[in-house]
This record gives C-alpha cells, structure tokens and sequence, in this order.
C-alpha cells in the first residue's frame, strides 16, 4: 500500500516528485540495482542511494509514513535547500539529473535515459530557398504552453501538444540568417516527434508573465485524458518516427503533480496510480488516500478558482512497454 | 456500525484472513474483542510517533480496562476461560511493551488498518455478489457517490479535528515545559541539567511541528477531496438546473430540490467547520511560534482556499427554485402581464444562517439591460426586498418567496408613450426577453458575500392574446440557447434541429394532456413542417415556425390551438389514446381502407384553427370505399356538446335511408360504445317530483346527406359554408330543386307530405297546408311499429300515414344531399319517448328564425354537423332519434301533461337574450311576439293531458291555429326578414327550416341546466 512522507520543512513539492518515482516501478527497477557506496560518508552524499533507503524504508510497511530527512539532507548539499518552494518541473529535472549523474554504472545511466528521455528533431527551413538544417535534440519534458500565441486559452492538452509541434514562422525580427540565400530571410521552424519514453512528463506552463516581472498562475480549466494516443494527436508531418515507434506511442497517465495556490506560495501533492494495483492514490506529504479519476478530474482546473489544484506535471506511461 | 461488529459479520473467506491476522499478533483477539469499542476510539497512529507520551497513556489505560474488566461480576464464573484468557493477555502484554509503548500502538494502530482493508476488500465482494439482486434502491450511482463521499468527508474531518485536538495536549505539555524550564534573564548555560532540559524541549518542539504538519497535511487532503465533492455538486445542479428548465417547458422533470439541499448543506457546513479549525490552528500559532514554524505561512494559504471553495459553494446554491410565473391553466412559466401578479421564489441550498442575523433578498429586474432600440423598461411594483426567511421549520429551507408582484412599465418621457410602437424597436414585444436578479447579502461565520441568482429570461405581454406567441419564444429560447442571460437571443433566433423540437412539442401534449405525441404524430408534423419526411438533420426557422402564415396561421399558431382544445375538452380522450389526433389525408385513406364500414377516427383539423373532427369509411357496393368527415367542431360546439356525446348521438340523415350513426367502430376495430361507452355524459337520473316542472333534454349533432354525394375535402367545405352566406337570401333558388337533387324524395304532391327518416326532428312544422297534417285517421298514428312511422320514399306506408313535412326532404335536396347543419328542438315528454307527439311543436320551434335552411344546403357535398337540441325525457335510457323507435313511442296522456306552456315556453321564448351575432338580431322581434306565443300555446295546449291519444293531433283542431299563428308571427318579423316569411309560406312545399330562428330559445334553455351556448354564425354554417 502508498506511504506517505512527512513534510520536513516545505518539501511538499519534494515528496511529491518522490512519490512519483518511487511509484514508478520501471524507475525503481534501475534504483534497485545501483551500486552501493562502500562509506559512510559517500552514502550519505549519494542520492540514488539515499533514494532506495527511503524506498526500502517505506516498503517495510508498518508506518503510515516515513521522513525523507535524510534523503532531503542529502539533497541540501547539492543546492536543493529545504525550506525554499521549489517549482516541480524545475526539481524534477534536478533531481533526474543528479540520479544520472550519481549512478555511475552506464548501463544504468542509459536505462534511466530511455526510461525518460523524449527525441525531437528540429527543423528551421529558408521560407526563400527551402534550405533547411536539421537538429536532433532531447529533452525530459514536453513543456506545453497552455495559451496560443494571442493568449487565447488552449482547449485540452491534446490542443498544446498539437500548438506545441505546429510549425511556427519566424518572420520580421525573428529572422534567420540563411547561409545559403547569404542573408536573413523567413524560416519555418518546425519540431518533428522521433522517439517517446517509457514514462513520458509533460510539463503544462501554467504561468503566465505580464507586464515584465509579474508573474502570475493560469488555472483555467484543460483538461487531459487517461489515455492519449500521439498518432492520433499528431499529424504524419509532425512525426519523424517508424511505424514500430508510432505503435507504442499509446500512453495511459500515470501521475499528476497537482499545485494550489499562487505562484509566490503553494502547496504540491500527487495523485499517482499504482502500476501494481491500479488504484489512483493521492499524496498530500504524509497524508495517502485512495481516490477515483474523479479527484484526478479535479485538477483540470476551473477558471473561477484560483487557489485549488491544478495539474502542473502529467506524468504518462506507455501501455505496451517495449 | 462499530468495525470489530463490521469484520465478525464478513464472509467466511474474509474471516479466515482476520484469524491469520490475529494468529501471530501481540494483541490478541480476545483483547481486541473485549476492548473493542474503546479500542476503535483510540488514536494510536498518533500514539505510534517516536518520543510521544500519548502511547504510554493509552497502553496503561488499557491494562486498567482489562483489569477493570476481570474483576467485574459481569464475567462472573460462566467464562471461566474467557477470564483466563484474559488475565494471560494483561500478563503478556504488560511484560512485553512495558518499556516501547509506541510499539505497541503501532502494532494496534496496523492491526485496525489491516481490519478496515479486509473489511472493504470483504465488503466489495459481498457488493459485487448481491448486484444481480434487485434489492438496491434504484438511486443513481453519482448520488451513492456523493453521499459515501460526503460520509468520507465527514470521518476524515472528525479525524482531522482528533488530530487538532491532540496536537492542542502537545502544544500545552510543550507550552507548560517551555514556561517551568526556560527562563530568560538567567544565565544557566553551565548548568548541565539545563542543556538537557533544552535538549528535552527541542524535541518536544519537533514533535510539535511534525504535528502540526501532519494537521496541515490532513486539511489539505480534507480540502482536496471536498473539491472533487464540490465538482459533483456542481454536476448535480447543472442537471437539476436543466432538469427546470425543460420542466418549465412542460416536461415531466424531477425539480426536486431536497436532495441538492441536503448534500449543499452538508459540504457547506462541513467547510464551515473547517474554517473554526483553520482559525483556531491560527491561535495556536499566536500562543506558540517559532523559526519555520509551518502554520505560519500554510494556514493563510488553506484559509485562502477554503473561503474560495465557500465562496463558490454558497452562490452556486443560491438558486431560482421557482422560475416567474402567473397562474394559469396551461402550467407556462415565464410568461407574465402587466398588471397581472405573479411569483417568483429563490432558494438558499445552504441551510446555514445565523438567527441572529437577518439576511436581506432583493429582486431587481433588468440589471443589465441589453442595449436593444426600444427595449421596454419595467418596474417591479411590489416591495422588492425581503428578509430570508427560515421556515417555521427547519424542514423548509432558506427561501426568499416573492409573490403578488407587479410590473409596470417605465413610462418613457423622451418617447412619449410607454408602450413600443409599431416598428420601433428590433424586436416584437413576445421576442423581448427580460431578466429578475436576486441578490441577497448573506452573512454567515465572518463569511460576508453577496449571492445573485437569475431568473431564466420571460416575456412580458400585456394582453392575453399574446399569450401564445410569447410562449413560443419561451419554448424557442429554453429549446435552444446556449446562455441562460441571452436577452439578446431573439436578434438572431438559431434554427431548431427537428429530433429536439419534436421532443418539445411532444412535451406541450404531456403537460396539457397527461400524452405526448406518438412517431406517427410526429412523423405527419414534420411532413406538414418540411413537405417530405424529415431526416436527423432538418431544422425550422423561428420565423416558419411561429410566423409564416400561409394558411393563415402559423404552425405554432395552429398546435397551440390543438393544445387549448385538447386542455379545455379533450384532455381525457388525448390521454387515452382515443384521438389518433395527427393524421394526414393520405394516411387517414391508408388506415380506414381496409377496415369496415363505419369505422372512424378522430383528428384535428389541418385548416380550422382548433379543431377536430371524424372521419369514417363506407363500403359502397361498388365502387371505391368512401371516406367522410364532419366540419371540424371547435372549442364553441364542444362546450356545449362534449365529443363522445356528439359521437354517440350522432346522426346522418339520408334520405333514403332511417337516420343512422355512422360511426361505429373507432379505428382500427373497436365498437364505439365499447370505446366511448365510459366518457358518455351521464343522464340525469334525477329526482322525478324534483324535477318534474322540466323536461331534460340532450343535445345531438346530426348531419344528413344525400345518397349521391361526392367527396369533399374540408377546404372545399369551408369554401362552400362561405358561399352559403351569400346564398341564404335567394329564396329562389330555395324552392327549387338543385341538379342532382333526390327526384325520388320530392312531394308527390302538396297534400301528401312525408315523413322522412331524418325529419323527425326537422321538418314537422312543415306541414304545408293544414290538410296535409291531418291524418286520415287517428289511427294511424299510432304506430303499429317503426315501419309504419317511418314513410320514407320506399316505405310501403299507406298515403293516409301522417307525414308531417315533406318538406324535409325537399329542404334537403338543394343541398345535393350534404349534411347541412340543422337546429333542432325536440321535446319529449317525460318518462317516455313519445316523439311523435311533437312535431309540430318542434317545427314551430324550426321557424322562429330567418336562417333558413334552404340556403343552408346550397350544394355541399360534405357532412355538415348539425345541432339538434333534444329535450330528453327524464330518465330515459339513450334516446334515439332512430324512426325505429318512434313506433314505440305513442303519445300518452300522462306524458303529453309534461309539455305545458310553463315548462316549455321559457325555452321558446327567452325574456333576456345574450348577445347575439348580427344575423340574429334581427329575430329579437319574434320571441317576443305574442302571436308566436300564443302559437305555442295553443301547441301545447293540443297537448295537455287528457287529450291521451294522437287524436288531439288531428289538424282539424292543431292546424288551423298553428298556421294561423304562423302566419301572424312570420308577418311579425319584419321586412328584414321578408325573404323568410316568404319562405315561411306554409303553402310553399319547400319550406326551409328556418333553423337559426331557433337559436334564441336554444340559448336560453342552456341557461337553466347547461352552461350558456355561445352563439356565434359559424356554429350553424
């Protein structure tokens, strides 16, 4: 059964993304097989480590909940302070990267890779001559804006992921300088789906800058479903993939990072279904319960609320791991 | 129910799993089963925290529990191994967790876990077992949802306060070692007992804050699952809301509200109760603070949350529970008059409010006007606040009742007039939509907020006859739009898909008529909408549904017509089915083909605005079969005459033929009295030295045709009533027989009148000379048997029979045997059915008016109803005006008695006569003529007892008079009415039937023991 973790000081968002992981079973299936550090003082210093002794700890059941002391104290050394609100998308990508950085085995280092690792290849084509230079590129999360490019509200995620691959022109100041034309001229810039992972974060930006420094949260409601078919979302353009890539581009959610509150202050927990039992359980630091897709509906958002939960990380899972 | 009861009732299955659970527990079962309620009461999670002083409490108290226990006489020496089980438990117990209490309640605190997962896995599983059995309630799964959860909600706060409450005990024991140890001012950093009192108090206060984070932690979930039961409430009232709103369009719709209110107030006061606790964790922080201290900066935030949640919660539930409406019969809201009252009443969901307080409702209407060129502006002339009241009990809620309200409109000084001209603004007053707003200042646990509710948009018409075209823009509106504040809705009305307009329109006929309407009903109504059959996708304009008016009414102007008559007259018949109601010419052909002669149907008119009518097949011997229809009858005819009478006593005339009801098998094959038997008006059965003084009478509707007559559809029919007007005073054509007239049917000679089959009723007074009502012999009005009384053209009845009128006959044969209505009043005397004792009374009664019949018949070939007024002896099984029954019916002393002046002269002579149209206006010299009263009573008294047998009829004695009297009343009536007099000439064989002459009286006699007739022309075209 879910065990929660006890706030240690404004780790809300910490316990969520942990709780994220440590529900992942294709996640906690690499962290078992790191190697353990032979002293006192590396174990202390290594994340993964601490991360499976937290694992272990909550896995021993008996308690309703543990404390992530250790692990947060761990984390402090490497700039992750307690006490300090943390923005998930931003700890998510910190956290994974020490994880990679601190397990040294390649191996693992690679499963942990194609475990979340999105590839887009990037396209900028001359409006003039049709040259074009291609980039592949990575990324760990799919930041989809939430707003068009007038500020119009975007209806549901598979809107922001389609506005998210729409290929945009960059023209007047925007324009590139083509080498082949030999001066700035239109491009289309354009981003093409090659590669999705086993667990897929979709990071939805909902914030929202204004007038410079002001920034302020977007919790109308967007809705996303719990089963999202990409071949159905993206067009052929769209996708630079095989055919054996496209079939297992057939996600099931996984987890949700849900905020409330503002940006200068809120609170984070998780709704996170078990892999294992398939029940949607929500973490609030140490409080567990089981709930239904119909509180995972609740983070939608609601343009008439500002303070409740929105989803602020979808965490989706392929179907058919590979 | 208490969970140790809960897991002793689960299945086998289960149980086995709580065996195994308590087979290597510390706590053995029968602890747990002899403590088992305080046990569930305890909080041995919190208990289970390292360092807390709470397990050590808890695991003493039990130990003296158990003791308490053993050495209560209760156990006494029955359980003797109960006891000892139980002394070896304490043993244990106390041996073991002495020195880690915690550990104990941890072990408690995993075993009661354990037990509730069972439970619910067992619980389940019995669900999933019992499903097949129809044993739950039929609520639906979203209502069981809400309430488990609103069950849920309501523990988890308990436990949230549990928690609040524990986290109070470990503020004070740290506030208290805080106060005793720490003492500022004095230096006792060397003093070692003191670094270890510091170091006691650091983790007391780490104990503390990891409460008071575990505190928040729980109202954060609290919070988070009362959104999702927010998100369902919302649901629930979204479909409430549409539930009212085709309700109001006449649906049958669930508008409950108690459930909703119930579940709103619930929640509501559910987060009231954990804004106390918020405000009171606020406290404990203002008591004790310190660095990080978490309340300090997540209280704000929760509080923040919550008043959002409360916020939203509170104005959702203020609702319209009552949507503005008059009262009228049709049950259509949203309409209202100026000047009339009407109601409208808000409802608070939340059933929370301070006794104390006084929360003031306001309404206002047309806030936010929209800006439309000569949009009218009212005022509400009613008080427009009002204090929310309670209820007497609490039972009612919290509403604010708004009734007797009026509006009057603003009167516009700039325009100089209030009401919108012709043409000045875009819109029709009846497409005008305005709004009421109610506000109300709601204060409740330092929650202060303004609540606003509207109403859905009315129309407001100023007289009744806009009634109708004001509700069709309520149906196109709550049929179609979108927003429910769209007061501009009418600037561009949407086009109505047909699948949801048929389901409205099928709603009207449910609300009025308790039926709505069937797949042919509607199938026929998008036919005549769309001129072909409709697919999924055909829509209607607004303006061709309630506009276009080529037939001189729009289609909604058409079915709402249909609907008042159905409201007024027909609802009973609609209701069961009896009125096949929308059929069209060719489908009617198609279902009445194949079925036998006589069998009919009932549909409403396609060109008469209101009205119904009877169509029946005949099977001629050759030929293709025959379908006729009766001139559609109309709220007018039916107010005096109900349907099932007129289609009970309905009669044709043929000539050749014994009058007869055509209608005999309502479609597809059921005998008619077996069909309409249970809606027949019942006779009066009445006292008879009660009523003795008055004859009883019934009224019928007959129609006469002749043989020959060709088909007419019910257009060519109202085109040839409209010909009629101009026909009626050409008395020429009136004596002579049309073309295609009933040769056989015409008087053999003047001194040989006939009595034809249909004429009983008709045509006595016809007799056109007195010598031709002068029967040979008394004897041979008494009739042998109906045969003898029934001289049609080919009775073998002897010349001398009395043949009162042969007129008839004649009268009917312009009218190329059309079934032209006729007014015919009968009376018959009491106790029996001795009709023939007063054709000439009836045919006096024939002539009272100018309308003569002649020109009645101008050549239509359809069936015309006919109005004949009965007097119906009292008593009297189902008179039939059948000539078979006239030979029965001989003339008695004691029953001719009943016909004195008294009793029958009211009738004929009405003192004060109602408005009548013009054409009969010009009778109002007649009743009053004393020639024609003394007429009738020399009738009469031809009739008074003692006179007994038909002899008195002898025209030697009757006729003179009454033809002398005729005469002088007919000079009476003044040149106005030349033409009739002149058709009135008692030696003219064609003698028409002056029928509407006889109106006057008709209306008066209603006045006694029928409700008034309306007269009106266009009854008797």
């Amino acid at each position: 059964e879910a065990i929660g973790l006890y706030n240690v000081g404004q780790s809300c968002c910490l316990n969520s993304l942990l709780q994220v992981f440590l529900m992942n079973i294709h996640f906690t299936g690499i962290l078992r097989r790191i190697t353990v550090p032979p002293h006192a003082a590396q174990k202390k210093k290594n994340v993964p480590y601490q991360m499976l002794l937290l694992l272990e700890e909550m896995q021993c059941g008996k308690q309703k909940a543990v404390s992530p002391l250790d692990l947060a104290r761990c984390l402090s050394g490497y700039r992750v302070k307690l006490f300090v609100q943390h923005d998930a998308a931003q700890l998510f990508l910190t956290l994974w990267n020490l994880l990679k950085r601190q397990m040294e085995k390649p191996e693992l280092i690679e499963d942990l890779s194609y475990l979340y690792t999105i590839c887009v290849q990037e396209h900028l084509a001359c409006q003039k001559c049709s040259f074009e230079t291609k980039r592949n590129s990575s990324m760990l999360t799919l930041p989809l804006p939430v707003l068009n490019s007038s500020s119009r509200v975007l209806k549901t995620l598979e809107d922001c992921l389609r506005y998210f691959f729409h290929p945009e022109e960059l023209t007047d100041h925007n324009m590139c300088f083509c080498e082949q034309c030999g001066r700035k001229t239109p491009f289309l810039q354009s981003m093409k789906l090659v590669h999705l992972p086993q667990t897929l974060t979709i990071h939805l930006k909902r914030f929202c800058f204004e007038k410079s420094a002001c920034i302020y949260k977007l919790s109308h409601y967007l809705p996303f479903p719990q089963d999202l078919d990409f071949n159905a979302v993206l067009t052929e353009n769209q996708c630079q993939a095989d055919d054996n890539e496209k079939a297992a581009w057939q996600y099931e959610l996984f987890a949700v990072v849900a905020h409330s509150g503002s940006t200068s202050f809120g609170h984070y927990c998780a709704y996170i279904r078990s892999l294992t039992e398939c029940k949607w359980y929500c973490f609030n630091d140490s409080e567990v319960c089981q709930v239904s897709w119909d509180d995972v509906k609740c983070t939608y958002g609601h343009s008439n609320l500002h303070w409740g939960e929105t989803a602020y990380l979808l965490i989706y899972m392929k179907k058919h791991p590979q | 129910m208490a969970q140790w009861q809960e897991v002793q009732s689960l299945a086998n299955a289960c149980l086995e799993q709580v065996h195994q659970l308590y087979a290597g527990a510390a706590l053995p079962m029968v602890v747990r089963q002899c403590l088992a309620a305080w046990i569930e009461d305890q909080n041995w999670r919190q208990a289970a925290e390292p360092l807390s002083s709470h397990a050590r409490m808890l695991f003493h108290s039990l130990l003296a529990l158990l003791g308490e226990r053993l050495g209560s006489p209760g156990l006494g020496d029955e359980d003797f191994m109960l006891k000892h089980n139980l002394r070896k438990a304490r043993r244990d117990l106390q041996a073991e967790f002495e020195e880690c209490p915690e550990k104990f309640a941890n072990v408690v605190a995993n075993l009661l876990q354990e037990e509730r997962r069972i439970l619910r896995l067992g619980q389940a599983g019995a669900q999933r077992g019992a499903a097949p059995a129809p044993s739950t309630p039929p609520e639906s799964d979203r209502e069981q949802q809400i309430q488990r959860r609103l069950a849920e909600f309501h523990v988890a706060l308990q436990e949230a306060e549990r928690a609040f409450r524990h986290l109070e005990d470990l503020q004070d024991a740290f506030d208290f070692c805080f106060k005793v140890h720490y003492l500022p001012g004095e230096d006792r950093t060397s003093d070692p007992q003191y670094a270890q009192q510091v170091q006691a108090l650091q983790a007391k206060l780490q104990i503390l804050d990891r409460q008071r984070r575990e505190v928040l932690a729980q109202l954060q979930q609290l919070l988070g699952r009362s959104e999702t039961l927010r998100d369902f409430l919302q649901q629930e009232l979204g479909a409430w809301r549409e539930r009212q709103q085709r309700a109001c369009l006449g649906a049958p719709a669930d508008t409950r509200l108690r459930p909703l209110e119930t579940w709103f107030t619930e929640l509501g006061q559910g987060l009231f109760q954990l804004l106390q606790l918020l405000r009171a964790l606020g406290e404990l922080r203002q008591k004790v603070t310190y660095e990080r201290d978490p309340l300090k900066a997540e209280t704000p935030l929760l509080e923040r949350r919550l008043r959002e949640l409360l916020t939203y919660l509170l104005q959702r539930a203020f609702v319209v529970e009552q949507q503005p409406s008059m009262p009228n019969p049709c049950k259509r809201p949203l309409v209202l008059r100026t000047a009339g009252k009407f109601s409208a009443r808000a409802r608070l969901l939340v059933r929370l409010h301070d006794r104390n307080h006084h929360m003031e409702a306001k309404i206002h209407i047309d806030r936010d006007p929209p800006k439309i060129k000569g949009f009218r502006k009212f005022n509400i002339l009613t008080s427009s606040s009002k204090t929310l009241l309670a209820g007497d009990s609490p039972q009612e809620g919290l509403i604010c009742d708004f009734q007797y309200l009026t509006l009057k409109e603003q009167k516009d000084s700039r325009s100089g007039k209030g009401s919108k001209g012709a043409g000045e603004g875009p819109l029709a007053v009846t497409e005008e939509l305005h709004l009421i707003t109610f506000t109300l200042a709601y204060a409740y646990c330092g929650l202060e907020l303004e609540l606003e509710t509207s109403t859905l948009p009315f129309v407001i018409i100023s007289n009744n006859n806009q009634l109708s075209s004001a509700w069709a823009s309520v149906l196109w509106f709550n049929m179609l739009s979108g927003d429910p504040k769209d007061q501009q809705f009418f600037s561009a009305p949407p086009l109505a898909p047909w699948p949801r307009l048929a389901e409205v329109l099928s709603w009207q006929f449910e609300s009025v008529a308790e039926r709505g309407l069937g797949r042919d009903h509607l199938l026929m109504l998008a036919e005549k909408l769309f001129g072909s059959k409709p697919s999924p996708e055909s829509t209607v304009t607004w303006p061709k549904f309630s506009k276009d008016s080529a037939s001189g009414f729009s289609f909604w102007a058409w079915l709402d017509g249909i609907l008042g008559l159905l409201q007024e007259h027909l609802k009973q018949l609609w209701k069961d089915g009896l009125i096949l109601g929308f059929v069209s010419r060719k489908q009617e052909k198609k279902l009445l083909k194949g079925k036998r002669t006589g069998t009919f149907l009932i549909r409403f008119s396609e060109s008469v605005l209101g009205g119904v009518t009877c169509t029946w097949v005949e099977h001629p011997e050759s030929g293709s079969p025959a379908f006729r229809a009766v001139v559609p009858y109309t709220a007018a005819e039916l107010a005096s005459l109900a349907l099932p009478d007129i289609i009970r006593d309905y009669q044709l005339l043929v000539e050749e033929n014994i009058p007869e009801n055509p209608l005999r098998f309502l479609y597809p094959d059921t005998p008619r009295d077996e069909a309409f038997g249970p809606y027949y008006s019942q006779r009066q059965e009445g006292n008879l030295t009660e009523q003795k003084k008055y004859l009883n009478r019934r009224l019928i509707r007959v129609s006469s045709r002749q043989a020959n007559e060709s088909w007419q559809t019910e257009e060519e029919l109202v085109a040839a009533t409209e010909n009629l007007e101009t026909l009626q005073l050409q008395p020429d054509g009136l004596g002579t027989p049309r073309p295609g007239g009933l040769a056989p049917l015409q008087p053999r000679g003047p001194g040989t009148p006939q009595v034809t089959s249909g004429n009983l009723g008709t045509l006595q007074v016809m007799a056109g000379s007195p010598g031709m009502l002068q029967p040979s012999s008394p004897g041979t009005l008494q009739p042998r048997g109906s045969g003898t009384l029934q001289p049609g053209p080919q009775g073998p009845e002897p010349p001398q029979l009395l043949q009162v009128g042969s007129g008839v006959s004649e009268m009917l044969q312009p009218g190329i045997g059309e079934l032209e209505p006729q007014l015919v009043l009968q009376l018959v005397p009491e106790g029996q059915g001795t009709l023939q004792v007063l054709p000439g009374v009836l045919g006096m009664l024939q002539h009272m008016g100018p309308g003569d019949q002649g020109t009645q018949q101008a050549g239509t070939g359809a069936v015309e109803p006919q109005l004949v007024l009965q007097l119906v002896p009292e008593g009297q099984g189902p008179l039939q005006v059948l000539p078979g029954g006239l030979g029965t019916l001989q003339p008695v002393a004691g029953d001719t008695g009943m016909l004195q002046p008294g009793a029958v002269e009211p009738g004929l002579v009405p003192e004060g006569q109602g408005p009548l149209p013009p054409e009969l206006r010009d009778l109002e010299p007649l009743p009053q003529s004393p020639d024609m009263q003394e007429l009738l009573e020399s009738l009469v008294e031809e009739l008074e007892p003692g006179s007994g047998t038909l002899a008195t009829l002898e025209a030697a004695e009757l006729m003179p008079d009454m033809l002398e009297a005729m005469d002088g009343a007919l000079e009476g009536l003044g040149p106005a009415l030349a033409s009739s007099t002149a058709l009135l000439d008692p030696r003219d064989p064609f003698l028409p039937q002056p029928e509407d002459a006889a109106v006057p009286a008709v209306s008066s006699l209603f006045a006694t023991d029928f409700p008034p007739l309306h007269i009106d022309a266009n009854d008797f075209q």
